[in-house]
């Protein structure tokens, strides 16, 4: 059993959140069978007995029985989720401030409140990443629950598809990519790293602070993917990290000073120097002007391990250097070689034409920071030093970086933006001033927890509100009437392509997870014998071929098996889906620089509605959309069902009668007729 | 990056432009609209208005074709004589050597990037590549810097590949990709046709009405253009500038690279601006002289055929073809038989467009090992590409990050090539 509360929380009545006005935490009030009320924080199950916690910090024990079978039903998912009393303050704070700016300018409220069909579909799309089956859809359109909203957030944050889709968001943002970038070496391992810290709801600053800190190869420890895909471009990763950890752009401070901003090009390298002695790659020195050190060893193994490995490999295995047939095992000692680790005699050293004030040529660059002192203390390395230092509360953007692109991803716009670049000033001109501050703080209070951060933004009267109808101009301030209309990711569309194709299970197929290269590359130099390294160089050889990505292995077995099916959710396929692909051609990033995705429409684009082969598979007279329809009677409920399965909503009168019409001219055609108008009508791929 | 560009206020997608420019579609990407002044200095030297550029990946051999040596470091390759004096060529370019009047040759390559990757996104974008940005290929350039075509027909087309970006550019100037050219544009064969297909479209229409008018926005008003668009170009004739079935491919020879060249001379014909015809196998660690044999007479059946028949479309003159590669390989034979990558000299090659023909520019050792004379960059090679379209090449185009560029990073033209 999992008992979610707060670390920081102690009393529980009357918690002053953050902001101008204060605002109070009201407990759910829980009713027994015999219409007795309590109020109080319900803490978890313990046994046939809920725990709670009372207004005077008392914890105390009720049998399950006593409750009406609500509150047993509530129990049940607040139990995994955990109590929902803050969140909900926090929804309603947001809420006042929201509402009280709008007020201001000129707005009487929020846009009107969505009705249940196209809240379903927006919080499976939003929070699941695919449309609801038309019996997902029927569940909640028929539920009576008053709380059927708040229980149906909780129910998707708690899904997997709720990790499959944040995998996209990060996949983009942090360039997930899977193949090779050097003679074979591969991130499937850091990519399921991936899949897994979402799965797991790791905290996001214990994410980024693994990813800073890791060392050892991406068998060894998957998280040094996040390093080591930018070998040989040390100052780009820098960059990188800027953008992505702190919300600014200072690539342009590599080579000048930055023109709009503080950031001199001498304050670009003191911070890089905070990765300057990470060491990433093999026993010989990269020609990147990072690393100031001369001949390296490789790192995690004792000096001269690699050349004693290979001089053993061409003495007893026959191996021969530098000819083609060689190739393979060469690139299995690289790949070993690969691994990060922090090397004292390397520094960074300012590039021979620094032109930018704070430094000179050829200088070697101390580590410091701009705001705040992270300098080497404590004995600890430059890189907890950064990554301590990043996630320190103190830090002023880590916090506020993290939130306002959740926000973004709930609202279809940012706080403060473009996410990846606002200067100060930016924060400071921002519309929603006390909205930033409030959720940069409520992210810092429910520990860096995204799944309910998330489920904050998605309880919130904002959230819960019609679309704005007219597109507010990016030029101007927008003052969250509602989310705005967005179209959906590429990884969106595909899976509700997914879900249409094979139904709700979808979500539980797994695709390759790269175990079996991670344990191919698993070794610990300082005590494996040649022997066993040469046996992993079987398996590495014995899977090649081009194979080795779709390769997965179970716990104690030796022996792989293949993942060939592609009929699978986009954050299961290789990473990235292969150009021309349905994802590829719906604008998914192709990795290269962060938050790549695109959301434009092409010619390509509609064709491929249009004529594609997925576009026959799920509108033909024996599709899975058409087929489920022999459940329904009369051409009307037919019609109805064909809108329950591609747009989730009941269809208007006009509506009804043209695909009656079309039912009654042409049967069956005229389904199948009806289901490709409505995936080729532009509603199908837009979020209202 | 829309999005950064729309935030930073530029969004050329507004919704006013939008209503402006709706009308004009184009198969490339996205909606065509021009956002660059267009009244720019006339600039020298190029007369080319149409580039095709063949593009040769894994680094095509310098001394088996363009470059050859005498001694060991030939292997098994003979050098052959061509209609023109001082230009020499391996035995297997027997139809070039008829056409070498056509072409100027440069010799005296060099690129400090030995990885393929790198190697060839230099080659096609004139940049080095970066993890923090990407840089177009010379089709959206030319779009931008000269201004969209506005046709049907898309602005420029890749094909060989899969799939394209326009780098920091404007999605919509994305080069149409065309993977099989035997295979045209994809999807574009109807599921139900005939009056079926009537009634869907205008089902899709009616029903998309509401949604349209419900929510103001460019995004699903653009979806509404593209299917017109897209159910346009399905009715219309300029599909079958994509088709090469009605073409003798004889002369071109049927490999995939005789094809593309067909395919893109069918373009240039229609309109398309710039075409990168994208070849591959050309990584020939292994067994040389094989591979020489096997894809060396496919390029130059493809790039012989491709001259005359431009020539005789009287397109020659107004087509700068090129032909790249990321690096050489070396001299020295391996112990596989093969030559592994070699960025320190190579050759590449320009015809037409302007291009003095029977030109050697540039040297290198006698055993082809170091440029000796007239070195030329990847950059430069590019800006000599941009020299040929007439591009302005000092014309400084921001990314939505405002950082600055300018086509082919301030390479330099070769400007003895034309004339």
């Amino acid at each position: 059993m999992k008992v979610l509360i707060r670390p920081f929380l102690s009393g529980f009545l009357a918690i002053l959140i953050v902001g101008a006005s204060s605002s109070t935490v009201e407990a759910r009030t829980w009713t027994s069978t015999d219409g007795k009320s309590l109020k109080a924080l319900f803490l978890g199950i313990e046994g046939d007995n809920y725990k709670f916690k009372l207004q005077n910090g008392n914890e105390i024990t009720v049998p399950k029985d006593r409750f009406i079978k609500a509150d047993q039903e509530a129990a049940e998912r607040l139990n995994r989720i955990g109590d929902d009393s803050f969140t909900k303050a926090s929804s309603r704070r947001i809420d006042a401030l929201l509402a009280q700016n709008l007020k201001e300018n000129g707005f009487s409220s929020f846009n009107d409140p969505l009705p249940d069909d196209l809240f379903v579909r927006r919080v499976y799309l939003d929070i699941l990443g695919r449309i609801p089956t038309r019996e997902e859809f029927l569940e909640f359109a028929e539920s009576a629950r008053p709380d059927k909203r708040e229980a149906l957030i909780d129910e998707l944050l708690l899904s997997p598809g709720y990790a499959s889709h944040l995998f996209n968001y990060f996949a983009d943002m942090y360039r997930l990519h899977a193949s090779d970038f050097i003679n074979g070496v591969r991130m499937d391992p850091y990519i399921q790293w991936w899949r897994d810290s979402l799965r797991e709801n790791k905290p996001y600053h214990q994410i980024v602070s693994e990813l800073i800190t890791a060392e050892g190869n991406v068998g060894q420890n998957p998280a040094a993917g996040f390093l080591l895909r930018d070998t040989g471009m040390e100052f780009d990763a820098f960059a990188n990290f800027g953008q992505v950890m702190l919300g600014i752009d200072i690539s342009c401070a590599q080579c000048h000073d930055h023109p709009f901003d503080e950031w001199t090009q001498g304050d670009f390298y003191e911070m890089a120097a905070f990765f300057g002695n990470t060491q990433r790659s093999l026993g010989y020195r990269p020609s990147s002007a990072m690393m100031g050190g001369a001949f390296v060893q490789m790192p995690n193994a004792p000096d001269g391990w690699r050349d004693q490995f290979m001089k053993w490999a061409e003495n007893t295995k026959g191996i021969v250097p530098r000819d083609q047939n060689s190739n393979r095992f060469r690139f299995f000692v690289n790949a070993l070689g690969w691994n990060l680790a922090d090397n004292e005699t390397l520094e960074t050293v300012l590039p021979h034409d620094f032109i930018g004030s704070g430094g000179k040529p050829n200088e070697v660059a101390n580590p410091r920071t701009l705001i705040g002192d992270a300098a080497k203390k404590g004995g600890k390395t430059r890189r907890e030093a950064i990554s301590d230092w990043l996630i320190d509360p103190a830090n002023p953007r880590f916090s506020l970086v993290i939130a306002n692109r959740m926000w973004d991803r709930a609202f279809g716009r940012p706080l403060v933006g473009p996410v990846n670049d606002f200067s100060d000033d930016m924060i400071r001109g921002a519309s929603q001033p006390e909205v930033l501050k409030f959720v940069t703080s409520e992210m810092r209070r429910v520990n860096y927890d995204l799944r309910e951060f998330m489920r904050i933004l998605y309880n919130t009267r904002a959230y819960q509100s019609i679309s704005t109808a007219d597109e507010p101009d990016w030029a101007d301030d927008y003052f969250f009437q509602g989310p705005v209309l967005r179209r959906m990711r590429a990884e969106q569309a595909w899976d509700s392509m997914m879900v249409l194709a094979h139904g709700a299970d979808i979500d539980n197929k797994r695709g390759a997870d790269g175990s079996y290269y991670k344990k191919v590359l698993n070794i610990d130099f300082n005590t494996a014998s040649n022997d066993d390294v040469w046996r992993h160089y079987e398996m590495w050889n014995g899977t090649y071929a081009g194979r080795m990505a779709n390769a997965v292995i179970s716990e104690g077995s030796d022996t792989p098996s293949f993942i060939t099916d592609t009929e699978l959710r986009a954050s299961e396929l290789p990473q990235p889906a292969p150009a021309a692909s349905m994802l590829d051609t719906f604008g998914q990033s192709d990795r290269q620089i962060t938050d790549e995705h695109n959301y434009d429409g092409s010619v390509p684009q509609v064709l491929a509605l249009m004529n594609g082969n997925i576009t026959q598979q799920l509108t033909g007279i024996s599709s899975k959309v058409v087929d489920d329809l022999e459940e329904f009677d009369g051409p009307d409920d037919k019609v109805r069902g064909v809108f329950f399965t591609l747009l989730n909503r009941f269809p208007s009168d006009d509506e009804l009668k043209l695909g009656m019409s079309m039912i009654e001219d042409y049967g069956d055609n005229g389904i199948s007729d009806l289901a490709w108008a409505l995936m080729n009508s532009p509603e199908f791929l837009f979020i209202q | 990056m829309t999005h950064i560009a729309e935030l930073a206020g530029k969004d050329p997608l507004s919704r006013r432009y939008f209503m402006e420019m709706s009308a004009k579609l184009t198969l490339g990407v996205g909606l065509s609209v021009p956002f660059l002044p267009r009244n720019l200095p006339a600039q020298e030297g190029g007369t080319a208005k149409n580039l095709i550029y063949i593009y040769l990946s894994g680094g095509m051999t310098h001394l088996d074709t363009f470059d050859p040596k005498r001694g060991d470091v030939m292997g098994n390759t003979e050098v052959i004589n061509t209609n023109v004096d001082n230009m020499k060529m391996g035995m297997h370019l027997t139809e070039l050597a008829k056409q070498a009047d056509k072409l100027a040759v440069i010799n005296s390559m060099f690129s400090t990037n030995g990885a393929h990757e790198q190697g060839q996104y230099i080659m096609r974008t004139g940049y080095e590549k970066r993890a923090t940005i990407v840089h177009p290929t010379v089709g959206p350039w030319a779009a931008t810097l000269l201004g969209e075509s506005g046709k049907v027909l898309p602005d420029s087309v890749v094909i060989g590949r899969s799939t394209s970006n326009a780098g920091f550019m404007e999605p919509r100037l994305s080069p149409l990709p065309i993977a099989d050219p035997a295979g045209g544009v994809p999807n574009t064969d109807l599921i139900v046709e005939g009056d079926r297909f009537t009634r869907r479209m205008e089902m899709a229409q009616k029903l998309g009405q509401q949604f349209t008018e419900k929510f103001k926005y460019t995004g699903p008003e653009s979806y509404v253009e593209y299917y017109n668009q897209a159910n346009k170009l399905l009715k219309s004739d300029e599909l079958s500038a994509f088709d090469i079935s009605g073409e003798n491919a004889t002369e071109y020879g049927t490999t995939r690279l005789g094809q593309g060249c067909l395919l893109a001379r069918r373009l240039v014909e229609n309109g398309v601006r710039v075409v990168e015809v994208i070849s591959g196998g050309w990584d020939m660690h292994v067994d040389v002289a094989t591979g020489t044999a096997s894809k060396l007479p496919e390029l130059d059946k493809a790039v012989a055929a491709l001259l005359k028949d431009l020539e005789s479309h009287g397109l020659l003159d107004t087509t700068l073809v090129a032909i790249g590669t990321e690096f050489g390989r070396t001299p020295d034979i391996n112990m596989n038989s093969g030559r592994d990558h070699y960025p320190a000299a190579y050759s590449c090659v320009l015809a037409g467009g302007g291009i003095k023909g029977g030109t050697v520019y540039g040297s290198t050792d006698g055993s082809g090992k170091k440029v000796k004379s007239d070195p030329v960059k990847p950059e430069d090679f590019l800006a000599t590409i941009g020299y040929g379209l007439g591009l302005p090449l000092d014309q400084t185009v921001y990314s939505p990050t405002q950082r600055p560029f300018t086509f082919a990073d301030k390479g330099k033209p070769v400007t003895k090539l034309f004339g």
